[in-house]
């Protein structure tokens, strides 16, 4: 009873960061596409759909750390995800006036090559977990990829494939991926929070003169929203709160290429 | 005897161990400990047995009063304790006043002093009359609990982490700007004289309420602070385990119901949330002590903090 649970579980899990991977590596594409072809100024218009649905399917994984699905803290992927969905739709989305700016190629690049690795991580862990038969069906697959790689290089002189040691493939693979994530956040979650700050920033302006999400007094329940506040607190906020995120994946990172060390 | 006081990686905290009476108690080991390590004063030590290979859950904490040999192993002469630097401790109520202080001065600064100039607002201040009952209100309410920090309340733990001071404050400071804000705003809406009666009169009963379970809780302990835990009786106690935060949350409520702003829900909401969570503990600590075993009494059935949800 509790495998089928399990194996239902991992299924939904593969599927789930399988099928957002696919979307950031959407967002990544256009977003290069369209700087090579007219310049940051058109980044925006190319990435906006499916990096709002990427980044908004992100809230389901609050939903997995509450339901106990996943064990990360909730407490960690919360201001994550809090603060990428301010952007997204509190910033770049409500005020059009950001859109052209080059730190949204910034921030969309850098968002993008993290998720990608992130839920390529999560699918390939969640993926691997699986029963036998799972494993075979991912063995056929490398095995093709082997063979086509094979008759690509070496054009019809057929030589004996060498012995598929899946296991240590696969292993110095993960390893491969595991040293990638927890080494390019170093460059990414700098240039990232840099352009999240700067894009608010930006942004300050625009929301004083439109007056958008305000709620003014006097009204019967002496409640006031004033989003530019908000948005400069905001900024405040990562002051404090971005070397913190930086400090916890560095922890993250020992905690992590250590067991790779000793697996 | 011989007591070998090791850090939780196995390092030697004392070098060569420290040679006590066999009568002694755990407390002359944390003054030998503080003795030989200067820094590390008695408040800054929690001393557990080590783990027992194979053997999970808690570690066992040394008891202050507790006397060493209770911990040896039986027959040997000697005993290992597991050290841990809690960092620097402030007393609770060292903690408790600069909490409450807070409020206690940023709430009349906004009801008396011209703040809403700086915030575009210029111009008299017409102060409705429920404007000044909740300043007084709130500002009590502080006054309150830094009284019963200093003559009511005692403490099982003499100490907090430092770190705790700006945390606490953090909280209690904002959450007090935020609420002072909005009640004294020049803008702001009063509700009907009947409402505000009401809520002040709730307010009221339910801190007089609050205050009667503070002094049925300190008489549950002796005047030398031993701590321990008793099953809380009287008034409130007898259907709610944790009634002294029961009758802090609705005094909140009526302080509420009278002022009507969110920011003064959103601090009620937050701080049920927080005063919930430390209830279930207390409870649960409560009902596994007092399981009706060995001679202690069998902990009643009664709800935790809020009748008729929890």
């Amino acid at each position: 009873m509790a495998g089928v649970g399990s194996a239902v579980r991992r299924l939904y899990l593969s599927v789930y960061n399988w099928v957002v991977f696919v979307g950031w590596a959407q967002v990544l594409y256009y977003a290069v596409t369209a700087l090579l072809d007219g310049g940051h100024e058109g980044v925006y218009a190319a990435v906006e759909r499916p990096l709002q649905l990427a980044q908004t399917a992100a809230v389901m994984e609050i939903l997995h750390g509450l339901v106990g699905l996943v064990r990360s803290p909730v407490t960690a992927t919360l201001p994550q995800i809090g603060s990428r969905l301010f952007l997204t739709w509190g910033i770049l989305w409500s005020f059009p006036e950001t859109q052209s700016h080059i730190l949204v190629t910034s921030l969309v690049i850098s968002w993008s090559i993290t998720e990608i690795i992130r839920y390529s991580f999560f699918g390939l862990k969640e993926t691997l977990g699986f029963a036998p038969s799972w494993l075979l069906w991912l063995r056929l697959v490398l095995f093709l990829l082997q063979a086509g790689h094979h008759l690509i290089k070496f054009r019809g002189n057929l030589l004996p494939f060498q012995k598929l040691d899946l296991k240590s493939e696969l292993h110095s693979f993960v390893v491969a991926l595991l040293i990638c994530r927890y080494s390019t956040f170093m460059i990414l979650y700098p240039t990232g929070i840099l352009s999240e700050v700067g894009l608010i920033y930006i942004a300050l302006p625009y929301i004083k003169v439109s007056e958008k999400y305000f709620v003014k007094m006097p009204n019967k329940w002496n409640f006031s929203f004033d989003y530019f506040y908000t948005c400069a607190i905001a900024i405040g906020v990562y002051v404090p709160g971005g070397p913190h995120m930086f400090t916890y994946m560095l922890a993250q990172r020992k905690k992590a290429l250590s067991k790779a060390k000793t697996a | 005897m011989k007591v070998s006081v090791v850090s939780r990686s196995g390092r030697e905290v004392v070098k060569g161990g420290i040679e006590l009476k066999d009568s002694a108690k755990v407390a002359d080991l944390q003054e030998a400990i503080h003795a030989k390590t200067k820094k590390y004063y008695p408040a800054r030590q929690r001393l557990t047995l080590p783990a027992q290979p194979g053997k999970s859950g808690k570690p066992v904490v040394l008891s202050q009063k507790a006397s060493l040999s209770e911990y040896c192993e039986k027959g040997s002469g000697s005993l290992t304790v597991v050290f841990k630097d809690l960092g620097p401790q402030v007393y609770y109520s060292t903690l408790f006043f600069w909490e409450y202080v807070g409020p206690l001065i940023i709430y009349p600064i906004f009801y008396y002093l011209p703040v809403y100039k700086y915030f575009g607002y210029e111009g008299e201040r017409v102060i409705h009359p429920v404007q000044t009952y909740a300043m007084y209100y709130f500002c009590f309410h502080y006054f309150k609990r830094i009284m019963e920090t200093f003559f009511v309340h005692r403490f099982s733990h003499a100490t907090s982490p430092v770190s705790n001071v700006f945390r606490n404050c953090a909280y209690y400071w904002t959450f007090g700007a935020y609420i002072a804000y909005y009640c004294n705003h020049p803008l702001y809406t009063p509700v009907s004289d009947l409402q505000m009666k009401i809520g002040f009169g709730i307010g009221v009963v339910c801190q007089i309420a609050n205050f009667y379970c503070h002094i049925l809780l300190r008489n549950l302990r002796s005047p030398t602070g031993s701590g321990g835990y008793q099953i809380p009786r009287g008034f409130l106690f007898n259907i709610v385990t944790c009634a002294n935060y029961t009758t802090e949350i609705y005094q909140w409520l009526g302080f509420n119901i009278a002022t009507q702003t969110v920011a003064g829900y959103v601090f009620l909401a937050v701080a049920a949330a927080i005063m919930t969570n430390w209830a279930l503990g207390k409870h649960s600590r409560l009902r596994k002590l007092f399981d009706g075993k060995d001679g202690q009494p069998k902990y009643p059935r009664r709800w935790v903090i809020l009748p008729p949800f929890l």
